[in-house]
């Protein structure tokens, strides 16, 4: 099995698209870390210009936490279609180079071989995410240091102790990963559909932009679909910066997503065994 | 005869005078004695839409008016409640009223209000309560134009011979804040999380200790840090 | 023969796809040893049924049997003893043809050692090539490296589906000879479809020919052949006086054509010394007599579905 998912990740490894993620992060957040540098203040103050009305404080709001915060915010969309990119590529791109004849016809089962470039798949996921905490926490941290971070929840304003958020974010990360495997999944559902990886990718981000655009309009049928829709919760990652945690909450929005992993994997599964391989 | 005299002086020592403006004046020249100080404080914020953990700071005044608020982490305290000299309580150009005496806390005070005359000032009207015996406030309530009401409740250690106090708590009534709309409304349940209409109420804690009176403070730490 | 063991047993086997049915009912024997050649025109099913028998499509009906197991229920097992190559071989082509084949060994789960690999490609004539990107490759070299990857983890059986498509006649040619070979040197079983075919003739010893998804014809190939008529050329110095002469005969009726001085003739082998002495005694000058005795004629009368021919 071991070697079978390190042959994937070869694959997936060697191709340049796979690169796309880490590079459009490496230079998205260095960009957002630049803007902070010349605009971070001007940020903080109209995040905090209410306040600043009635209050005086000190602190060092401008730090790494807050502008990790910023960014995981922010890449809501962008993070997905990077995730897309070589999820959807993941089966239908055999179907494209043609090598599905060659995969298929070998002593592997079909389940064997879905599992496995699903878990390819699955550290992909996961190492683009590290990658993109790592530029915002780590590298954010050497720029802007730490400090308290100020976040602005419905109509609260929280400002968590400096020891009291790398936790948070650690667990946020965690949950970021739940939530863009769910996304790997339906692109890979998406995948085994079909014979271009484009598809998938257009597919996948069309129904995201789509559920996501649908939770906004303010109509009861929509809002009570809303706590249903995977990408509702894929923003979950912001209840850890809650005080206390609503542990209630966060097992219900990870029990979404992870429902919505096992239905679109299960449903790859199923349709990859009964395919007939024309290609 | 003797004893009418000295029941007369006894009476004229104690007799409360009721101008406000002496029992202002009184407050004022006791408070500077104090050139300067600087004292450790922790604040703990009990405020509606504010969840912000408890923080350590320092505080730094000189005569007349320079305070600073200084904190290694981070620290939030009400503009209003940072300088509780009685000059930046009663400043510029007012009215003073007395209005009656009160026992405040076992304490017997007077009730003076001071309307600004300065139309520029935030506050439209204030109510001091000052301790006639130690000619310190004991308590303070503000209305201003656009801020609310809030009060200053001021708690001193009798033992201390400066007139400055242990504990201030500041109350107010704000308005419903408006926050930003940047980063809110992302998480499912955030919708649910309305505040009713109306004035927000909030408290601040603060507790002074190690308080560093006359030391000569240089103006330097007055001065904002250059980045 | 049929003392032999049967590597593919096909009985009943059918599939079909929306209103088309590609396989009809089609039933095959491959023994061992068996170089296989598996026939038909484009659209015959030929395709449809290589897929089925490496499991890439399900079939509806029917059943396959390899190596006497059932494929449904012992696929991992058959598949490790079967190499294929199934229409054109297509690799990573962003990889190395080192690369794919060590990729492909380690899948069918192998010990895949340089020398292994670099044994392969030098069988297919690519060693020189071996670091570089298939993608750069033509047409010819995928085909051979195809070849190179079926036979990668010594397989008993040989699928091959068209495996001279695109190549040049020495091309074909090498193909030839490796699969002749594989057969008589290495005793691998070797299943070979085509729509040339002279080339399955040349290499194979039992056939079948498809078309619409059935079996036409099935059996050893020198029989299927012997069976058959010849086509026989005939040229003359005085085609008129032949012409004459052939149509208040006999002969007229197999005769299929003329040009010019060239008469062809359809009849049996036994036939041509009796034609040959009736042209002379009727004082027609024959040049040459040429028989063909070619499958390609078989198999077009076969597949347009003209009996008896």
């Amino acid at each position: 099995m071991f070697d079978l998912i390190s042959i994937e990740l070869y694959k997936i490894f060697k191709k340049w698209r796979t690169y796309i993620g880490f590079i459009a992060l490496g230079v998205l957040v260095p960009l957002i870390h630049i803007a902070m540098v010349l605009e971070g203040k001007n940020t903080i103050d109209f995040m905090t210009r209410n306040i600043q009305e009635s209050f005086v404080f000190v602190g060092n709001l401008l730090n790494t936490y807050l502008i990790s915060y910023i960014i995981l915010t922010s890449l809501a969309v962008h993070i997905p279609f990077l995730i897309t990119l070589v999820a959807g590529d993941l089966l239908a791109g055999e179907a494209t180079s043609g090598t599905y004849r060659m995969l298929i016809t070998r002593p592997i089962s079909r389940t064997k071989l879905v599992v496995v470039k699903f878990i390819a798949g699955l550290i992909y996921t996961n190492l683009l995410v590290l990658w993109l905490a790592f530029l915002s926490l780590v590298v954010g941290y050497f720029i802007f240091g730490t400090g308290e971070l100020l976040i602005i929840d419905g109509q609260m304003i929280i400002i968590f102790e400096s020891g009291d958020v790398l936790w948070r974010f650690l667990l946020a990360y965690g949950f970021a990963t739940l939530g863009m495997t769910a996304v790997a999944s339906l692109a890979f559902l998406f995948s085994s559909l079909v014979e271009n990886a484009i598809g998938p990718i257009i597919s996948t981000m069309a129904i995201i932009i789509v559920f996501v655009i649908l939770s906004a309009i303010q109509v009861e049928f929509f809002q009570n679909i809303k706590p249903y829709l995977f990408t509702t919760h894929i923003m979950s990652w912001r209840l850890f910066f809650e005080n206390p945690l609503d542990i209630n909450e966060i097992l219900k929005s990870a029990a979404n997503l992870i429902i919505h992993i096992v239905v679109f994997f299960g449903l790859t599964l199923f349709i990859f065994r009964k395919k007939d391989i024309l290609t | 005869m003797i004893l009418i005299l000295l029941f007369i002086l006894f009476i004229n020592l104690n007799a409360q005078t009721t101008d406000p403006n002496e029992i202002v004046n009184s407050v004022i020249t006791k408070f500077n004695q104090v050139k300067d100080y600087e004292v450790d404080i922790e604040i703990k914020v009990d405020v509606e839409f504010l969840k912000v953990p408890d923080s350590k700071a320092k505080l730094y005044f000189k005569q007349p008016d320079k305070v600073k608020l200084k904190s290694e982490g981070f620290a939030l305290l009400p503009k209003d409640g940072i300088d509780f000299s009685p000059s930046s309580i009663i400043k510029g150009n007012y009215t003073a009223i007395f209005e009656r005496t009160e026992t405040l806390d076992r304490y017997q005070t007077s009730v003076v209000k001071i309307v600004p005359l300065n139309q520029t000032t935030n506050i439209i009207l204030s109510t001091i309560w000052i301790d006639n015996k130690n000619f310190i406030i004991r308590k303070v309530e503000s209305t201003t134009k656009t801020q609310g009401t809030y009060t200053i409740e001021l708690f001193y250690d009798d033992e201390f011979k400066y007139p400055l106090p242990k504990q201030m708590i500041f109350s107010f009534n704000l308005d419903k804040m408006n926050l930003p709309q940047t980063f809110t409304n992302t998480t499912p349940k955030s919708s649910r999380k309305r505040f009713k209409d109306g004035p927000v109420i909030g408290k601040v804690f603060v507790n002074y200790s190690n308080y560093l009176v006359n030391k000569n403070l240089s103006d330097k730490i007055f001065e904002d840090e250059k980045k | 023969m049929n003392e032999n063991e049967k590597v593919i047993e096909i009985k009943n086997l059918t599939k079909r796809f929306k209103n088309l049915t590609a396989v009809d009912q089609l039933n095959l024997n491959v023994y061992k040893g068996d170089v296989f050649g598996f026939l038909g025109p484009n659209g015959a099913g030929k395709s449809t049924t290589i897929r089925m028998l490496l499991t890439l499509i399900k079939p509806d009906n029917g059943t396959i049997k390899i190596f006497g197991k059932d494929l449904q229920k012992e696929r991992l097992a058959i598949l490790k003893n079967v190499g294929s190559i199934v229409e054109k071989p297509d690799f990573y082509g962003y990889l190395s043809a080192y690369k794919n084949l060590e990729i492909l060994g380690r899948i069918s789960g192998i010990e895949v050692t340089k020398n292994l690999i670099m044994k392969n490609l030098e069988l297919v004539g690519l060693e020189s090539r071996y670091k570089s990107k298939v993608k750069t490759f033509s047409h010819g070299m995928k085909q051979r490296l195809g070849i190179a990857q079926a036979l990668l983890h010594d397989p008993e059986l040989i699928i091959l589906d068209e495996p001279t498509t695109g190549l040049d006649p020495m091309g074909m040619k090498e193909i030839r000879d490796l699969i002749i070979h594989l057969s008589k040197e290495l005793n691998k079983t070797i299943f070979l479809s085509s729509h040339l075919l002279n080339e399955v003739e040349m290499v194979a010893n039992r056939m079948i020919i498809i078309n619409k998804g059935t079996t036409k014809v099935e059996g050893e190939v020198k029989e299927l052949l012997n069976k058959n008529r010849l086509f026989v050329t005939i040229e003359v110095e005085n085609p008129d006086t032949a012409l004459d002469v052939l149509k208040n005969s006999q002969w007229i009726s197999k005769m299929k054509n003329q040009i010019n001085a060239t008469f062809e003739f359809n009849i049996d082998a036994n036939e041509i010394p009796h034609l040959n002495k009736f042209l002379v005694e009727q004082n027609v000058l024959v040049n040459s007599i040429i028989p063909r005795r070619s499958l390609e004629e078989y198999f077009l009368n076969i597949t347009n579905g003209v009996s008896n021919v």
